[in-house]
């Protein structure tokens, strides 16, 4: 047996003969059960609740009475995010995103009902997710358990001893890092095991779910080996504590907390408000398609007329107002989704500069990826926006074309077309996003832990030569 | 020496070494760091108002030269002038700026249906919210515990493992550990301490809240001061100390809050929200297809003023699509009550928490002191409320009487005064976090009085076998 | 100090009882020492050594016997006891980051003390620390300054009762003669010494009397001879090896 794999064993044999250190592990693996099981929970109870609500907004709006269309286009629809499977592992900015949309004709109206927005503030203290235990506090257990991995040899002389009897800077070092690495991964064993149970039963992607424990194994390996590192580094296990304490502060808490505060002064947000009255201004200088005589639309007139062939809106075959509320929401329709585009584009600036710092605060990259991967993260609140206003705009187009179609054929001075129209309109159905169609996403966070896991190597080689050297 | 000249000496003792200088030069630095990142916050969202305000002004010059004048119809004017709202910063936000980074603080509102306007969002970015935010309050709630653990750990752990305990206890004198816990309190109080007050004087922020945010910070780092000494002095090593206190914070900043988190949000669901918004809807839509008696029926149950006054011809007048938004508000007020039951309840047991949860007591009290919490936002929608309400009484006549809404009558048009700060002192919070500092402190200097000598002979008072008990384990 | 010397003596132990536990220390001590004179504990791990000193030191009540300091019982009125008494524990070290000069003003303030500069500097003197060594920070010393200074500071007191613990213990022979001769100067002071240790030659060279510290009591004590050799080392050295047997 190598001189590495004894001390691994050996270091394992003192790890199991400490009983706090026994204590605390146990305690954490029992946390990842319980956030896995109230998180799973939570994320049924929330799925349920928004397919609830989406059954009934969808049976309220087949029950719809016959109507004039346009009074649909404004009844709308409601549409509910539905949570991606692996949102219990990690919650994402799921409660900080509002997660129901009322879609209406030439209105685009926000995301409402955040859960952060009607929490206390507890919610800011953090959320019981697997993602939270592992990235907040597994890290501090793999600290207290590696802050004196060598630094406990050095101190009670026996690191000499083994040098004395020929083992190698480099053996030790080993041992040690393969001893705590195991327990790295032996920590993330629970949460990884009900992520391949969730996988196996068809729940989640398997692609996702082997990135996700690749990247969580990652996240913990390199505590482990910063653990190590630094204890043979540091001057005693005390002055070792402290720094990794330390570092956890900083990477773990102060960072990803003091970013966004720089992120934010980095560009602006326009308000929502700002955002409508200059909408507004752009829809006056287009015009108001709610009245057919206006002037902006005149040219329009003409090109229908021209292509009908008539001379005059009575004889067109189509209610005329219908054409100019298609035509209306297609002008407004690409106003709003520049605006859209444009706070995207602004948030994701701000989102940038703080993901640029994930070198310095790997924590930022474990959760870009881990939420990614769990398609809770801002991507995907993006992507279900898009999909929410594509299908609005496409109901609210057909409705516009029953209209402009169906209204010519009815008398009266207050026309109605039948209900039964009213469920020909198709459903919203959201489409999961792949966290693989965004690559970008996963490749840079991957790349800054394979990085930190490549310098804490080195620094292990280093490490390796140091104690070699003091001990002469 | 005399009496002051001991406490320059532990002073000079406090300070030369390079670990308990270096945490409090880092919590003075984040200290000032939070209170700049407040400032610089409270300040955005000033100047945000302002930027709003303007914009405001002109989109309501364009309003009213579309609509208002000789012809002018106060339905038409209704419908297309948005008010604005604000909820500027109260004083004491920089400091604890709690919720004030989601809530929005800035709302538009027409005299359409309350309900259907008052829960919409302003834009904020979710990946900046989620960590939470950098303010004055993180560094007392979070990183202030941190700072006491690196200096009072191993106020007694370290005399005996460096061989000074029975020297320092051999001696005649007295106030030893008063004195080394005061000095150290002290200056983690100051470091603390003093960007808040610098913050609250270039912030002209009122004294008598600066004074309770450092009573609430005195109290909270008295209990984990009484902590340390508590676990210091029944714990061998400092090693061990050390880690049972990181322990203590991490159960109590950051897994006790979360699971209740979890808790209180499972119990208490707040679906209520989205209810309320589906039926008012409902109802608005369903008033187009009954008759329009009907709703004027359910409207006069409220405003039996404009009884008599509901005839018009044709299809369409304004005065029935405003009697039929303000249907549906009304015919939701029981959901509207239900939901904020539902948002009061959550941060009821948020407060109950905070009775024992010193962490969170301090959090309630902060924030609620500067009107950054949930019921600071509440109180700012009633007060969009009662705006809303004056609203719609200024157009009726207009409606109900078919008088002409000319340019004067635009200028009439109410507007939105903000409200003044609501914050007020929790004073049951504050109490129970006090008697949790001042148990703490207390059970704290009576174990430290007997640390070190006898601990084998001398029995344990009451209060101390739970953390005996803790310490045998960690041993 | 106008104490009376000559009527009581300055440590007073009779019939000292303490028990641990199942497990009984001391049963039934009884100890002098005059003034001017210098006492060796002398004794194994765990026969008692440190509990003696804690009673004296007033750390511990005791569950039977007396104890006087000076006249005053340590028990009830520890911080009179304290005042009478200087003690030195094993291998203390001071603060690392306070000079030689700071550590005894600062101790010496923590005892209520007030000496001024002369008599820090006297006995930093009398100790023998070299004067460039005063004014640099403690992390720089070896184990026998460190130890002078925890002396000095004993010294500085100027109090009529020394209490040491293994003094002796980790010191190179230089060092030990020096702190001999210190004892020497402390003993033409008329103070009473009482060290405690299980190293007998350092204490065969200084000490008046000495003790066996063995069953809980004193089991044997001799006095140094006026002429010769003070004692007789191979006597002493068999007599340690059967230290708290059975008689």
């Amino acid at each position: 047996m190598s001189a590495a794999s004894l001390i691994a064993r050996e270091e394992w044999r003192v790890l199991a003969r400490n009983r706090a250190g026994l204590i605390a592990s146990a305690l954490l693996v029992l946390l990842i059960l319980v956030a896995n099981f109230t998180s799973l929970e939570r994320r049924s109870a929330i799925e349920a609740d928004r397919e609830r609500y989406q059954a009934s907004v969808d049976e309220s709006f087949d029950a719809q009475p016959d109507r004039h269309p346009h009074r649909m286009v404004h009844y709308g629809q409601f549409v509910f995010r539905p949570l991606a499977p692996l949102a219990f592992f990690d919650a994402g900015v799921d409660s900080f995103t509002g997660n129901t949309v009322f879609l209406e004709g030439h209105r685009q109206n926000s995301a409402n009902f955040a859960e952060a927005r009607q929490s206390s503030l507890l919610l800011r203290f953090g959320q019981l997710t697997p993602a939270f235990v592992l990235q907040t506090l597994a890290p501090l257990l793999l600290i207290f358990l590696a802050f004196a991995s060598v630094g406990r040899e050095k101190e009670r002389a026996t690191l000499k001893l083994m040098l004395a009897q020929g083992v190698s800077g480099r053996s030790v070092i080993a041992g040690k890092l393969i001893g705590h690495a195991a327990i790295a991964l032996a920590v993330g064993l629970p949460a990884f095991a009900v992520l391949l149970v969730f996988a196996a039963a068809g729940a989640a992607e398997w692609g996702s779910v082997a990135l996700m424990i690749l990247g969580y194994a990652a996240w913990l390996l390199l505590w482990a080996v910063l653990g190590v590192v630094v204890s043979a580094l540091a001057g005693r296990p005390r002055d070792a504590l402290a720094i990794l304490i330390g570092l956890w502060m900083v990477i773990v808490i102060l960072l990803p907390r003091a970013l966004p505060e720089a992120a934010s002064a980095q560009s602006e947000l326009a308000t929502k408000i700002e955002t409508e009255i200059a909408l507004h201004r752009d829809l006056l200088k287009i015009g108001d398609s709610h009245d057919p005589d206006d002037p902006y639309f005149n040219d329009f007139k003409e090109e229908v007329l021209a292509k009908y062939g008539v001379d005059t809106v009575e004889e067109l075959p189509v209610q005329y107002a219908g054409l100019v509320s298609i035509e209306g929401e297609r002008l407004t329709t690409q106003i709003y989704a520049d605006a859209a585009n444009r706070q995207i584009a602004s948030e994701s600036e701000q989102n940038a500069f703080v993901h640029a710092f994930s070198v310095v605060s790997p924590l930022i990259a474990i959760r870009q990826l881990s939420m990614a991967l769990a398609g809770s993260d801002l991507s995907a609140h993006y992507d279900f926006l898009d999909q929410a206003e594509t299908f609005r705009y496409d109901f609210v187009q057909r409705l516009n074309r029953m209209q402009a179609e169906l209204l010519p054929g009815i008398e009266g001075d207050d026309p109605r077309i039948s209900a039964a129209y009213w469920q020909d309109i198709p459903r919203f159905a959201y489409d999961p996003t792949d966290p693989f169609a965004r690559s970008q996403n996963l490749v840079w966070p991957f790349a800054v832990l394979l990085g930190w896991l490549g310098a804490l190597a080195a620094l292990a080689l280093i490490a390796a030569r140091r104690i070699e050297r003091a001990a002469r | 020496m005399s009496a002051p000249s001991i406490w320059s000496a532990e002073a000079r003792l406090l300070l030369r070494s390079g670990r308990n200088l270096v945490a409090l030069i880092l919590l003075l630095a984040l200290s000032s760091a939070a209170v700049w990142a407040g400032i610089a916050e409270v300040e955005h969202q000033h100047a945000t108002i302002k930027r709003v305000e303007a914009e405001q002004v002109r989109d309501l010059a364009a309003v009213a030269e579309a609509n208002a004048g000789p012809e002018g119809d106060a339905g038409y004017n209704a419908y297309y002038a948005f008010m604005l709202t604000q909820g500027p910063p109260p004083p004491l936000a920089f400091a604890a700026i709690g919720q004030r980074d989601l809530q929005p603080y800035v709302l538009r509102v027409r005299a359409l249906g309350l309900q259907a306007q008052l829960y919409d969002s302003e834009v904020y970015n979710p990946e900046l919210a989620l960590p939470g935010v950098f303010d004055w309050a993180f560094v007392l709630i979070y990183l202030l515990p941190l700072v006491v653990i690196a200096l009072g750990h191993d106020l007694v752990t370290g005399e005996r493992e460096t061989g000074r305990l029975r020297l320092l206890l051999s001696l005649p004198g007295s106030g030893l550990w008063r004195r080394r816990v005061g000095l150290r309190y002290g200056a983690v109080l100051a470091a603390l301490g003093l960007p808040l007050v610098v913050g609250g004087i270039v912030m002209v922020a009122p004294v008598s809240g600066i004074a309770i945010m450092l009573l609430t910070a005195a109290l909270y780092c008295g209990f984990w001061f009484g902590l340390a000494m508590l676990i210091g002095a029944s714990l061998r090593t400092s090693a061990t100390a050390a880690a049972t206190m990181i322990g203590c914070w991490i159960v109590l900043t950051l897994i006790v809050p979360t699971l209740a988190n979890a808790t209180i949000a499972r119990t208490v669901p707040v679906a209520k929200g989205i209810d309320l918004t589906l039926a008012q809807r409902e109802m608005v839509h369903h008033g187009w297809d009954i008759p329009k008696e009907e709703t004027f029926e359910r409207f006069f149950v409220n405003h039996p003023e404009w009884r008599g006054k509901e005839e018009f011809e044709g299809r369409f007048h304004w005065k029935w699509y405003y009697a039929m938004h303000q249907v549906g508000d009304e015919a939701v007020a029981a959901d509207v009550a239900a939901y904020r039951a539902s948002l009061a309840r959550r941060e009821e047991l948020t407060k109950t928490l905070g009775f024992v949860l010193p962490g969170v007591g301090t959090m309630n009290v902060l924030h609620r002191l500067a009107d950054t919490d949930i019921e600071g936002q509440l109180a700012y929608q009633d007060s969009v409320a009662a705006f809303h309400k004056s609203l719609r009484e200024f157009y009726y006549p207009y409606l109900f009487e078919d008088r002409m809404f000319t340019q004067a009558d635009f200028r009439r048009i109410p507007r939105y005064e903000a409200r003044h700060s609501t914050g007020t002192l929790a004073l049951g919070s504050l109490g129970a976090l006090g008697l949790l500092g001042l148990l703490a402190l207390w059970l704290g200097s009576l174990r430290i009085a007997r640390s070190g000598i006898g601990s084998r002979s001398k029995g344990r008072g009451p209060g101390m076998a739970a953390f005996g008990k803790l310490a045998e384990i960690t041993h | 100090m106008n104490m009376k010397i000559t009527s009581t003596p300055a440590i007073a132990i009779e019939g000292l009882e303490q028990s641990y536990g199942h497990k009984q220390v001391l049963r039934g001590l009884d100890l002098t020492v005059k003034r001017g004179e210098i006492y060796a504990l002398l004794g194994g791990n765990g026969a008692g050594k440190s509990t003696t000193l804690s009673a004296l030191l007033g750390f511990i009540v005791p569950q039977a016997g007396t104890v006087r300091v000076c006249g005053i019982d340590p028990a009830a009125d520890p911080r009179g006891a304290r005042a009478t008494m200087a003690y030195v524990p094993e291998n203390v070290s001071l603060y690392e980051h306070l000079t030689a000069r700071e550590n005894i003003a600062y101790f010496l303030a923590l005892a209520d003390a007030m000496r001024g500069r002369d008599a820090i500097e006297g006995a930093l003197t009398a100790v023998g620390l070299a004067e460039e060594a005063w004014d640099k920070r403690l992390s720089g010393f070896s184990k026998g300054m460190r130890q002078k200074v925890a002396i000095a500071l004993a010294l500085a007191r100027d109090v009529p009762v020394l209490l040491l613990d293994e003094p002796t213990s980790g010191l190179d022979p230089r060092a030990v003669l020096e702190f001999n001769r210190l004892l020497d100067a402390a003993r033409e002071r008329e103070v009473a010494v009482l060290m405690v240790t299980h190293d007998i030659v350092s204490a065969v060279d200084i000490a008046d009397r000495s003790g066996f510290l063995g069953q809980g009591r004193i089991e044997e004590e001799r006095e140094a001879s006026a002429s010769g050799p003070r004692f007789d080392l191979n006597a002493l050295h068999d007599r340690y090896a059967r230290a708290g047997e059975p008689a």
